[in-house]
């Protein structure tokens, strides 16, 4: 009996339990639910350097500019107009929006400059080096800041414009506290931010570590209401709230059950099928400013030979690798500025292969080396002009050539990479090349080929890169030729350098622009890289809970959507 | 040699074992490839701004400042400030630490309970079916690959029946809701506890069962089960008061050394469902080298380990004597 009456307990127990299950449909629509993939490491918008954080400060600190979703045009955003430069005086102003702190103390001049301050003071890294040629800032009254610099600074707009800027009031405390500090910048990114005041359309409400981050509606917001940039901004409902998923196969089963109303991470596309069935799913495809690549050692041989990295380039097969190894969800590359960059992407590059049938693809790459002196036991084109497999491919000065590795990351850290890896080995082998795909665990790549320079070829990828092509500078100006410096190549062209040099400090667009496209054109025509392929962010919705998001690069997942979305109920009252 | 100077004897010898480790964690970290600023850069920084994070972390120091900092540091309490959440790891440990212990210890319990109770009456009923049944079931539970079962589990109950939530710790709808008690967030807890406690259940289970089983089926021949049946005593009561309790005593010991173990949590389960546990701390600040929180999670893990075996030590020596010489 006793027996009995313990089952009994504990059944009613695991009722109740499970009971709380049917009580806790979590459907408002006033709330927006959103899965991420990871949890914000941090509230300290300085420290922030994860994408997760990102998504939670972005809607909390605002920048003086944003990009426009349809032309990645810079817009006026805590700015009320775009700068006034006065070439004269090496200066811009800014006129600021009429907006106020979520604290409901105006904002104003002097959250600009000491921002400013802050930043160049503690040299904070991420901005130090956009802030670095600001030589001072003045505020004339509340809502217009004067911007010296040192030297013109084509960075400005797109690098010290689009930084989030910070309350004075809020952050000056802070900074004292850390200036008393032995170490004053550690002090100042290791500051917990309990409840980061803002500008932007959401503030902080509570962080349930390790669970969920609940943002609530910034009253203050100067936005709501507003028409900027062609939109009446909103937001249009109350709550936001992140949740954290630990894998991508439960977040798509979370959304599929209406757990969350958007999955704000690349649905892979294993998934794309299932969820393309589901009649509440709605998939967002969209370009990324991304680079996908094949890099050389050019320090060495093989690789120090531009013609064979032009027979390499015939031999790679783009087509391939977007349709199956990317399922379609990709583009090819021909240059390093992602082809979605519009502005800044030259588009009369050379096209190695493209559009070739595989038979003039090797037939090319074979009079390219053997015009050049390779030689082989067995040529790839028999004497009839046919394809074979060849054998033992000899350098120019008639010493085989050493067997290569291609580093790749793991296929558990990116499956693509490394499938890439594996099929440009058997492109390279058909040719008689001793080519051999290595993946390894990716800090060991990253060390062998940035840090130490120990390498044949690798292939790597940025996923995020800024608009600004500034980074093409980075990547190959050969004072960045040294042990973790981005020029991994050691790609070495004073031509190159003199062009980049003079990109990073004119002013005029439209000039800089075509010093960028003789920046791609030289990189295009030595390939100390081999752009490959950009890939498509997939994301994915419940289109029966908000509707309205806007599609921009990178995505669904930007400030304008979470200002323009809807709840669907709601939409048209 | 008296007790107390044993104690302490063994005393030195866990503060040599434990300042050892501390090395060997310092060490093993840096020789390690890859540094903590390379995943946290793109090309789009410039090289200064690298410098800057490096100088911010403090590894722009030479190895043996980092080292003697890192000492320091540990003998007065302070594990050091994660370089991703710029928080003491010593606050995410403790709070990540409860939830791991709340899980992995409920689950180590019930599945001990349950491994007992099905391994007696298994050594019971020897080489009758149901003996054949709980030997085979227990090895394949033991042997099922955690996270295929975590999610087929999260599949069907979760998402299929929708008896529990998918995964995570708490629901935000509850916790946000200001009207929500303690007693309704409690059940939240437990709600979402239910899943992964039954997987971890399913998958554990089965060694204590063996264990169990093996134990009892040698204690069912000692001359003390001879005497009791031929006192007259019932079977129920000569297998659950007389041999039951002497055969538990090795899934005793072994729960007691998976308690211990039981802190570094289980990086699969905690990542599948979600559970802001020590695991997926573990595996996240190994995977980016984030030196500080992963040496702090990896000497809380050794401390436990070294108490418990001090623990054990003790009352080993404590209940025989000759240990102690």
């Amino acid at each position: 009996m006793v027996g009995w009456n313990r089952f009994h307990r504990l059944a009613a127990l695991l009722l109740m339990v499970l009971g709380l299950g049917a009580c806790q449909e979590f459907d408002r629509s006033d709330v927006l639910r959103i899965g991420l993939a990871e949890e914000p490491r941090t509230l300290n918008v300085w420290l922030a350097g994860d994408v997760n954080s990102r998504k939670v400060l972005s809607l909390i600190y605002q920048p003086l500019y944003v990009y426009d979703p349809e032309t990645m045009d810079l817009v006026p955003w805590l700015a009320a107009a775009m700068p006034e430069y006065d070439p004269r005086t090496l200066s811009y102003t800014v006129r600021l929006r009429p907006a106020r702190w979520s604290d409901g103390t105006p904002f104003t001049s002097q959250d600009v400059a000491f921002t400013a301050h802050l930043i160049q003071t503690f040299k904070v890294p991420r901005y130090a080096s956009s802030w670095s040629f600001i030589d001072r800032v003045q505020t004339p009254d509340p809502h217009t800041v004067i911007f010296y610099l040192q030297q013109p600074m084509a960075t400005f707009l797109t690098g010290t414009m689009v930084t989030p800027i910070v309350q004075h009031k809020e952050w000056s405390v802070i900074a004292e506290q850390a200036q008393a500090t032995e170490k004053p910048l550690t002090a100042l990114l290791n500051h917990r931010m309990q409840h980061p005041v803002g500008t932007g359309p959401f503030t902080l409400e509570q962080w349930r570590k390790g669970a969920f981050v609940h943002l609530k509606r910034n009253p203050h917001f100067f936005g709501t209401g507003q028409t900027i940039n062609g939109q009446v901004l909103g937001p249009f409902f109350e709550e936001l709230v992140y949740s954290v998923f630990g894998t991508s196969d439960v977040a798509i089963l979370a959304l599929k059950k209406g757990s969350i109303d958007m999955f704000w991470w690349h649905v892979q596309p294993g998934y794309m099928d299932d969820l393309d069935r589901h009649e509440r799913i709605q998939l967002f495809t969209n370009e990324k400013s991304a680079l996908y690549f094949m890099g050389f050692n050019l320090r060495q041989p093989p690789f120090n030979d531009v013609v064979l990295r032009r027979a390499v380039a015939h031999l790679i097969d783009k087509d391939f690798i977007v349709s199956r190894v990317l399922q379609g969800q990709g583009g090819k590359m021909f240059s390093v500025v992602p082809a979605e960059n519009v502005f800044w992407c030259c588009t009369d590059l050379p096209r190695y292969g493209d559009g070739m049938s595989r038979e003039s693809r090797y037939s090319v790459a074979y009079q390219l080396l053997a015009e050049a002196g390779y030689t082989w036991a067995v040529p790839p084109l028999d004497a009839a002009g046919n394809l074979q497999p060849a054998r033992e491919i000899r350098l120019p000065d008639g010493r085989p050539m050493a067997r290569f590795t291609i580093l790749t990351p793991p296929a558990d850290y990116d499956p693509h990479r490394a499938i890439s890896g594996l099929m440009i080995q058997e492109w390279l082998r058909e040719l008689g090349m001793p080519a051999f795909s290595r993946p390894m665990a990716f800090s060991s790549l990253l060390q062998q080929v940035k840090d130490n320079h120990d390498f044949d070829a690798f292939i790597l990828g940025y996923g995020r890169l800024r608009l600004d092509p500034e980074y093409v500078r980075n990547l190959f100006h050969s004072a960045n030729d040294q042990p973790r410096g981005w020029n991994m190549s050691g790609y070495r062209n004073p031509v190159f350098d003199e062009l980049a040099d003079r990109s990073i400090s004119e002013m005029d667009p439209l000039e800089r622009r075509e010093l960028v496209f003789e920046m791609q054109r030289l990189i295009a025509r030595d390939l100390p890289f081999i752009p490959i392929y950009n890939p498509h962010v997939v994301e994915a919705v419940r289109r029966d809970r908000f509707e309205g998001w806007v599609e921009m690069l990178e995505g669904i997942g930007n400030i304008w959507s979470l200002c323009l979305v809807k709840p669907v109920a709601r939409h048209g009252t | 040699m008296g007790l107390r100077r044993f104690v302490l004897r063994r005393l030195v010898e866990i503060v040599v074992i434990f300042f050892v480790i501390m090395t060997v964690l310092f060490v093993l970290f840096r020789l390690a490839p890859g540094d903590p600023v390379a995943r946290m850069v793109d090309p789009s920084m410039t090289p200064e701004d690298a410098r800057l994070l490096m100088e911010s972390m403090g590894l722009d120091q030479p190895l043996w400042t980092q080292y003697l900092y890192y000492l320091k540091n540990v003998a007065t309490g302070n594990l050091g400030i994660s370089f991703h959440y710029g928080e003491p790891v010593s606050r995410i440990l403790m709070n990540r630490l409860p939830n791991t212990i709340l899980l992995f210890t409920t689950a180590i319990v019930l599945s001990a309970l349950l491994g007992v109770f099905l391994g007696k009456i298994a050594a019971w009923r020897r080489e009758e079916r149901i003996d054949t049944l709980m030997t085979i079931g227990a090895l394949f539970c033991n042997t099922l690959f955690l996270p295929w079962l975590a999610l087929i589990m999260i599949w069907f109950f979760a998402y299929w029946v929708g008896w529990f939530p998918i995964t995570g710790m708490i629901s935000p709808q509850v916790w946000i809701d200001p009207s929500a008690g303690p007693i309704r967030k409690t059940l939240d807890v437990l709600h979402h506890m239910a899943l992964p406690l039954m997987t971890l259940i399913v998958t554990h289970f089965g060694s204590y069962l063996l264990v169990m089983r093996s134990s009892m089926l040698d204690t069912l021949k000692d001359d003390y089960i001879i005497t009791a049946r031929a006192k007259g005593l019932d079977e129920k009561t000569i297998r659950d008061h007389h041999a039951a309790p002497n055969a538990a005593l090795p899934v005793v010991t072994s729960v007691g050394l998976s308690l211990a173990f039981s802190i570094n949590g289980g990086a699969l389960t905690e990542t599948v469902f979600s559970w802001p546990g020590i695991g997926r701390e573990l595996v996240f600040s190994v995977s980016h080298s984030d030196y500080p929180l992963a040496q702090a999670a990896f000497l809380l893990i050794a401390i436990v380990v070294l108490m418990a075996n001090l623990v054990v030590d003790v009352l080993y020596a404590y209940l025989d004597p000759r240990i102690r010489y």
